[in-house]
């Protein structure tokens, strides 16, 4: 419950400053004095990674599997905030199958909340409702559209996985104080409980969050923008539960006529965020007299509420010009900032993970240029800049500005009610997508695209999806070959595969010969597959996947063009 | 997006004086802001009739760059 507030001033975080509030015990991990501390030798590490956020963790949980060893710093001794709740709450797609194949997907599944229904509000009138089960490009993967979930939990079924897969050191209360690198070498000094000690990194991966020091450090430039744009969460408990539905309303009658979002979550707690007045002041609108009073208008003064955590914020939007800046890339809110609307933030954190996790590992084991990092600015920019552009046209329709800009979403509101072309003009968020990659030097015109993780049929009958087959490569390229082959193609395939780190499966029609040793059939329960058309390859023969789930080319003719996408994907052409 | 599109700059109205005379009828008895708001809603339907992001883009340009009077 929450007693005397203490407030921490909150201007201009992304984050959900800790208020007061029951809130959840974290859980706390030891630690452990490393060796640096009683060794006056400096030892180097091929990768340092800075911040046990959601990022850091996916990208540290990726490279335990691939078997690479990396060093994990966080000042911290616990995932989420201290005292607080959650940050984010919304898993997409994208991001559960890469949980999938981190391997605690299950975990998330069983204890995360599944919605499908989403109504939006204006007034005391519902303008539009939808229901994502509805919606085909869903329903190819074997992850639903959306979990919602605390962050912390995915974070610490992260730091358990960690431990089970070995690899990576986490070491918890160690922070960063200070960096230099130059042409050979990148050196941080850590400050730990028991001392301070330097040690050496050959990649520096920043996903320490908003408040980085390294930007200062490596003299990052970035583009910012800030607003006056202010809300409130309060994440609570009810004796009568609404609707397993998420509501927003653009006009709320229960709260001025400004915005609220009504989202679930795991453990019966419900976020309920309200849009505030302008430039409000942080202390007054998350009192709890305050608070209770907006509760009861919206729920009735009959439902007990029990208030889990509050938090007021405001939020900016910010993007880095580079996401790499000699040995340290950006990746998580180092990278870019967005407003909360469409889960943009750590679903892409999750993403920026995931697409340099397999380069570093590539490159660190000898199968692929250096030059193939280059890439993940290439690729990664290009995604952070859309979602900062998405997430502020949001933001915009939001909080127009007095006169015209309020006069068209009026317009756009009223004509919604009737008209189902004005419903895409209402921007109460664009939910997180897998970005596509146009403008990447490792993927040909033909890929770029998020692979779902379709289900197929093994050649035992038993079903598998995608994901198990990008398992299998174990950090190799994926060669998907469709149908019955020539000869002379099956030949081709098989030197393909001695030369380069690159893994083949035919996948086989249902009246389709097998040829290949490695081939799985691409039906599922309903009867013929959807692998070829995830794979983007209707009309083509071959599809080159890589390791985060994405096409780096198709093609017709298992030939000189496959092997030359095979370079390219691995940065050597 | 950034495709260069021409607008129709010539006239396409079937019937011009028609068209005009329904368009102040329609705001005939109305507030400033009930007109604004009537006007409003006509731009978005009227975009949503084009659809063309290029050719709603060289609209927008033309409509901005026209002399103030």
């Amino acid at each position: 419950m929450l007693e005397t507030p203490a407030y921490a001033p909150t201007a201009f975080t992304n984050g959900y400053e800790f208020t007061q509030g029951t809130g959840y015990t974290l859980p706390e991990y030891p630690f452990v004095a490393p060796p640096e501390l009683n060794s006056k030798q400096i030892r180097r590490h091929p990768i340092v990674i800075v911040g046990g956020g959601i990022t850091g963790l996916s990208l540290a949980c990726a490279l335990a599997r691939y078997g690479v060893a990396a060093v994990l710093l966080d000042e911290d001794n616990s995932v989420g905030v201290k005292g607080a709740s959650s940050r984010g709450i919304c898993y997409t797609q994208k991001s559960l199958e890469v949980f999938h194949r981190l391997g605690i997907y299950e975990r998330i599944a069983a204890k995360g909340v599944q919605w499908s229904v989403g109504r939006t509000f204006a007034g005391d009138d519902e303008v539009y409702s939808f229901d994502l089960r509805q919606q085909s490009n869903f329903n190819l993967s074997t992850q639903p559209p959306f979990i919602n979930i605390q962050q912390f939990y995915i974070e610490g079924y992260l730091v358990e996985r960690i431990h089970e897969l070995g690899h990576v050191d986490l070491r918890w209360k160690s922070r960063v104080t200070a960096f230099t690198q130059n042409a050979e070498v990148a050196t941080l000094t850590v400050e730990t409980p028991a001392g301070s000690y330097q040690i050496e990194a050959e990649h520096v991966i920043d996903a320490s969050g908003s408040h980085t020091p390294f930007h200062d450090w490596v003299g990052a430039t970035m583009q910012n923008k800030r607003g006056d744009d202010r809300w409130c969460i309060a994440d609570v408990r009810f004796s009568t539960h609404p609707p397993v539905e998420r509501h927003t309303w653009i006009e709320a009658p229960f709260n001025e006529n400004r915005a609220v979002w009504q989202h679930l979550m795991a453990d019966d707690v419900w976020r309920i965020d309200y849009q505030m007045a302008p430039n409000a002041d942080p202390d007054a609108v998350s009192r709890e007299d305050v608070v209770r009073e907006r509760l009861q208008r919206q729920f009735g003064k009959e439902v007990e509420v029990e208030i889990v955590w509050v938090g007021p914020y405001a939020y900016r939007s910010r993007c880095l010009d580079q996401l790499r800046v000699g040995r340290v890339f950006f990746m998580g809110d180092t990278a870019k900032i967005v407003s909360p609307f469409g889960a943009r933030g750590g679903n892409t954190g999750v993403a920026d993970a995931d697409n340099l996790a397999w380069k570093l590992a590539a490159v660190l084991r000898g199968r692929a240029s250096a030059t193939l990092l280059e890439s993940y600015n290439a690729e990664r920019l290009e995604a952070a800049q859309q979602n900062v552009q998405v997430t502020n046209r949001t933001a915009r329709f939001l909080r127009p500005a007095d006169g015209m800009e309020r006069g068209f979403r009026t317009a756009a509101i009223s004509l919604a009610r009737q008209y189902p072309f004005a419903r895409s003009l209402v921007n109460t968020g664009r939910m997180a997508v897998a970005n596509t990659y146009t403008r990447s030097s490792i993927c040909d015109s033909t890929g770029g695209q998020s692979v779902q993780n379709v289900a197929f049929r093994w050649a035992d009958g038993a079903q598998g999806a995608i994901n198990d087959l990008l398992q299998w490569a174990g950090g190799d390229l994926l060669v998907l070959v469709f149908g019955e082959l020539p000869a002379a193609s099956l030949r081709r395939l098989k030197q393909l595969a001695q030369h380069a780190p690159v893994r083949s499966v035919q996948v086989l029609g249902p009246d389709d010969r097998a040829q290949a040793r490695e081939h799985v059939r691409d039906i599922n329960v309903q009867g013929t597959g959807h692998v070829r058309g995830a794979c983007h390859a209707v009309g083509h023969t071959w599809a080159l996947v890589r390791p985060d789930g994405y096409l780096a080319a198709t093609g017709k003719a298992v030939d000189g063009q496959l092997v030359a996408a095979v370079e390219k994907t691995l940065g050597l052409r | 997006m950034t495709t260069e599109a021409a607008i129709k700059t010539d006239s396409n109205f079937q019937d011009a004086d028609a068209f005009y005379e329904c368009l102040l009828d329609a705001h005939q008895g109305l507030s400033r802001e009930q007109s604004e708001l009537l006007n409003a809603r006509l731009i978005l339907i009227l975009a949503n009739q084009i659809g063309d992001s290029a050719v709603l883009q060289a609209c927008i340009a033309g409509a901005r760059d026209a002399p103030a009077r």
